[in-house]
């Protein structure tokens, strides 16, 4: 007792939190996790079994939480990177390779910045606003299909939950607005309320025409309703619906040139005037899952979803790895040796100023990126959830890169210039689209029928 | 030089100079009393054969013992520039007409000749300082306001702060002095 | 979240105590008595209105400018420009400063546009002295001059856009700018404060790099110019954002002082250079242009009126190095200037209109009296005339599309 007292003493703070630490993953939940194995496991096997559509749940939206940090990070390098280009800059590049990383160190200063609430500012509705905001954001993720069986919940009025929770972001806009004590950000937030309930209307009446043609209010029998040729994407059949979908979801997200709510040249920074760290992190991540969404939703309901333009000729693959039996492991053993040798032998040979270990290291690179090349190939042939997934993230981020675009080219619209459009045209051309969408299928039908 | 300027100008406001009219290099100059201002003003920005339109520039001036008011002004039909000079303000308490009427834009110069000389400019709607802080009591371009590094042309020879500097108490108008907050 | 415990020691100095009031309502009164009826009238408010502060540290108010709008909504009912936050009394400092010193204070008012807060001066001392400039020396000002001019109307641009928010057309503007303000430093020195004018000529011949880079320029100077034109021109967005906004009719521009390219878009061809010429504009062939309609002009006119400049700009640069006469650049005065008791006055056309300055000397080597007269700072009595009855966001286009200076407003 003596030696470990003495022991103990000796510590250092980070040790007397590190040395339990330890204790409790070596030791302690080892035992614990073959314990729960051998008696409560069937038990909670059985119980997961039951009820796996929670489970399911869980799983998805935990899932999604963690997608969004690297989804934003990606799309805010890109932001970065894209418009600098386009300013003849060369944008970040100084933390990690082409400044890859940028991102990254934006999110650690958030955290390290003071988190600061102005003096007269309502505060439980100022800390809970940037909440509201992420939240909503992220929960419409929850029916976004990924890919063929890759979708969070597949709701069969799938899309009336985007609209519902993708339209309570504006609630968290108007609380930043109002509880900032500041005359900018209620301006903010205000305008941030009239767009949303203007092109509300037209965002949801656009795809309506849409659901008439696929019969269902699932996004997620919608994308699949795509399948086949690209000419089977409902952008050919609904070209207007698409361009008053995408027109206005680029208010709903406040991307510019329609992004009245924080027109920093006008009311500073909108809503977000008075918040700083991790709360204005809250909804600056807001904002870019936001353009992601959007994005996807656009790829999903009029450009095909996660189908490839063109049906992929059927190669069986019929790789069975288990049928192998101790011959895996051996393969798995020899091959990257053997590849190696294979790959650097021509690096060996073709110069004889290459010393033996330069041309072993280039052979290894070689054969790494000839295996991941290899595997991210056989698994587009042989998952049809990894080819959906590459191709719905290709399309998807094509349409990142057009909000992109459009921030760095565009003049921002004014306030009066931006409603007047939502009702002027879109809404009646939305109607029109509804109409005549319905009348086709009408005489369509009248015609299959005669 | 435009001579047939001068000679129009001489007959036309001849009782109301207190100067004769001068001519150098391409300006021309007029003195006159300032409660004549406006009148004089609106003769050469109203008659056609005159048309000084362009009001180009308001500025005050502290002789040292009488205070001035300059004024520069363009016209289509003279290749000169006329310069009138209302002189003879007494340094306690100058006053002048506004030109406000005439041309709305001396608003701000007026103000600005305000700030810096005290000049009051009666019946200019918004008479009040413009660089200076709302509070600042002094009025710094005029000659017997020092600079704090400028010892050499001070009176004492020595220093004098800002804020101390000799203020004519009738200079300030009571719209204008700031008593203190309660 | 008031406090409602009193303070110890109240005190008028204590900040706490300010604040304390001030928390809780929104009122953007100043402490202290309405000095004049127009600011009583101002800063009370009527039904449904309420003051909103911009600046003097706002993304868009060129500088340092703090504007209380008065505002019903989204829309500007009245407004108060604020000014002096950037004011270093220069026209004292003058007082204290001999003339070659006095050039040097002065590149700083207009800071983008230096060269011409030299000019007005230097030509003002010139006639006071009874200088005469050497031709070439004339020359190389108007050259270098209109340099500066379409160097300041390439930023305007990249400016105008920013405001209404488009990102990019400000780094292409620079790039104009950038390559002509090189060129400058070649021989003044310097990149923005030139301080190249003297009384009797300039400080330095051309040399062989700044002719080298002017000569690169010019070649690609006209397509620059269209592309520039064309970079925004067909916008729909940036046209309908400045149609029919801030109209300036001919009348009250011609009231309100407004002089440059302001009131040149309302109409009325008012140009230093011709209305009253100076140094050898005279010799040289160029066109005034106007814009405006209907007797008036808006923003989009005052903003084209500045793309119509540039080209004029290099039809004079040009002319400029087809007939630039050999000869000295200087006059041959004494080191010290002593000009005879008197009055001058000399006005230039500076990218934002009439440049003046008038001084009196008393026979010293530092001028009795020295009066700076800034285009910028009487343009910018028209915002309050513009803005009125507009949107907040037509605030900024308003704003820079009369292309205000601080540095040359507050002196």
């Amino acid at each position: 007792m003596t030696a470990i007292g003495r022991a103990w003493g000796n510590l250092t703070v980070t040790g007397r939190v590190l040395v339990p630490l330890l204790f409790l993953v070596l030791v302690v939940a080892p035992v614990a996790t073959v314990l729960i194995a051998l008696f409560v496991g069937p038990w909670v096997l059985d119980v997961l079994a039951s009820n796996l559509g929670i489970v399911r749940f869980v799983v998805a939206i935990t899932g999604v939480l963690l997608f969004t940090i690297p989804a934003a990070f990606v799309i805010i390098y890109m932001e970065m990177k894209v418009i600098a280009r386009m300013n003849l800059r060369i944008g970040p590049d100084r933390v990690g390779p082409y400044g890859s990383l940028m991102s990254v160190v934006h999110g650690l200063k958030f955290l390290s910045k003071e988190d600061f609430t102005p003096t007269g500012a309502d505060v439980p509705v100022f800390t809970l606003a940037p909440v509201a905001v992420f939240l909503a954001t992220v929960m419409t993720f929850l029916v976004v299909p990924f890919g063929p069986g890759l979708v969070g919940q597949d709701l069969n009025i799938g899309l009336l939950y985007l609209f519902a929770v993708g339209g309570m972001n504006v609630v968290g806009l108007l609380m930043a607005g109002w509880a900032s004590f500041n005359k900018y950000s209620l301006l903010g937030g205000l305008r941030a309320a009239a767009q949303a309930v203007s092109y509300e209307i037209p965002l949801t009446l656009s795809v309506v025409g849409l659901v008439l043609l696929a019969g269902t209010l699932s996004v997620y029998q919608i994308g699949a309703a795509q399948a086949g040729w690209f000419t089977d994407w409902f952008v050919f059949r609904q070209p207007l619906g698409a361009l008053i979908f995408f027109i206005a979801g680029t208010a709903e997200a406040n991307r510019s040139p329609l992004d009245m709510t924080e027109a920093d040249q006008e009311i500073v920074a909108g809503f977000a005037t008075e918040y700083s760290g991790m709360r204005f992190a809250f909804f600056f991540f807001a904002e870019y899952v936001n353009v992601f969404v959007m994005s996807a939703l656009i790829v999903t309901l009029f450009f095909g979803a996660w189908n490839a333009p063109f049906p992929f000729p059927d190669v069986a693959l019929a790789l069975d790895p288990g049928s192998l039996g101790i011959g895996l492991v051996i393969l798995l053993a020899a091959a990257p040796v053997a590849l190696t040798l294979l790959f650097a032998a021509p690096f060996y040979l073709a110069r004889s100023s290459t010393p033996a270990w330069q041309a072993l290291l280039l052979g290894f690179i070689t054969f790494n990126v000839v295996a991941v090349g290899g595997l991210l190939g056989a698994a587009y042939l042989g998952l049809d959830w990894f080819a959906g997934l590459a191709w719905f993230m290709v399309k998807t981020f094509i349409f990142v890169f057009v909000f992109v675009w459009m921030r760095g080219t565009f003049p921002r619209v004014r306030i009066d210039q931006l409603m007047g459009f939502a009702w002027k045209w879109l809404l009646p051309a939305s109607l029109l689209n509804l109409f005549v969408t319905a009348a086709a299928i009408l005489v369509v039908d009248a015609l299959k029928a005669g | 030089m435009d001579r047939s300027l001068r000679k129009r100008l001489e007959a036309r406001f001849a009782d109301r100079l207190t100067g004769p009219v001068r001519q150098r290099h391409d300006q021309t100059e007029i003195r006159i009393r300032p409660a004549d201002v406006p009148e004089v003003m609106r003769e050469l920005h109203d008659d056609p054969a005159l048309g000084f339109e362009i009001l180009a520039d308001l500025a005050g001036v502290d002789t040292g013992t009488h205070m001035q008011v300059v004024y520069h002004l363009w016209s289509a039909g003279t290749p000169d520039w006329l310069r009138v000079v209302a002189d003879g303000m007494p340094r306690d308490d100058p006053r002048i007409p506004t030109l406000t009427g005439l041309w709305p834009g001396a608003e701000w110069m007026e103000r600005e000749t305000y700030d810096m000389f005290g000049i009051i400019f009666e019946g200019n709607r918004d008479l009040r300082r413009i660089y200076m802080p709302p509070d600042y009591t002094s009025f710094p371009l005029r000659k017997d306001f020092y600079l704090p590094d400028d010892a050499a042309r001070s009176p004492g020879g020595g220093v004098r702060h800002m804020e101390q500097t000799h203020t004519p108490t009738q200079a300030t108008p009571s719209v204008v002095r700031r008593t203190a907050k309660a | 979240m008031t406090t409602t415990t009193p303070h110890q020691h109240p005190s008028a100095d204590d900040p706490r105590v300010l604040l304390d009031d001030q928390v809780g309502a929104f009122e953007a009164v100043p402490p202290y008595p309405p000095r004049t009826e127009r600011e009583a009238e101002f800063y009370s408010l009527g039904d449904g209105e309420m003051f909103l502060n911009m600046g003097p540290q706002h993304p868009s108010t060129h500088g340092v400018l703090r504007v209380v709008l008065k505002i019903d909504g989204e829309r500007v009912v009245d407004l108060d420009p604020v000014l002096g936050y950037l004011h270093r009394g220069v026209e004292k400092l003058c007082e204290t400063s001999d003339f070659h010193h006095i050039i040097s204070q002065l590149d700083p008012l207009e800071y983008i546009s230096s060269l011409f807060m030299e000019w007005a001066p230097v030509m003002a001392f010139e006639q006071l002295l009874d200088v005469q400039v050497p031709r070439r020396a004339e020359y190389i000002r108007v050259l270098t001059g209109e340099l500066n001019r379409v160097a300041s109307h390439a930023l305007f641009q990249g400016w105008m856009a920013l405001d209404l928010g488009g990102l990019t057309p400000i780094l292409y503007s620079f790039i104009e700018r950038d390559e002509i303000v090189e060129m400058l430093a070649a021989i003044t020195g310097q990149r923005m404060l030139f301080n190249y004018f003297r009384v009797g000529g300039v400080n330095g011949d051309l040399n062989h790099e700044f002719m080298s880079r002017l000569g690169d320029w010019m070649s690609r100077a006209t397509a620059q110019n269209q592309a520039n034109i064309e970079l925004l021109n067909d916008n729909e967005i940036f046209v309908r954002r400045m149609r029919g906004i801030g109209r300036l009719d001919r009348e009250t521009a011609l009231r309100m002082g407004t002089t440059g390219p302001n009131i040149r878009a309302a109409g009325v061809p008012f140009d230093i250079r011709r209305a009253h010429p100076y140094s050898v504009y005279p010799e040289l062939e160029f066109d005034i242009p106007t814009r405006g309609h209907d007797g008036g002009g808006d923003s989009l006119d005052r903003y084209l009126l500045r793309l119509d400049e540039v080209k004029q700009s290099l039809r004079i640069i040009d002319q400029c190095l087809h007939n630039m006469p050999d000869g000295p650049v200087m006059a041959r005065l004494p080191r010290l200037l002593r000009p005879r008791p008197g009055r001058a006055w000399a006005a230039v056309e500076a990218p934002r209109g009439l440049f003046g300055t008038y001084v009196i000397s008393d026979g010293t080597d530092q001028p009795f009296r020295m009066k700076i007269h800034d285009p910028s700072f009487v343009n910018l009595q028209l915002v309050g005339l513009l803005m009125k009855g507009n949107l907040i966001a037509d605030t900024m286009a308003v704003m820079a599309s009369l292309d205000p200076v601080m540095g040359g407003i507050d002196k």
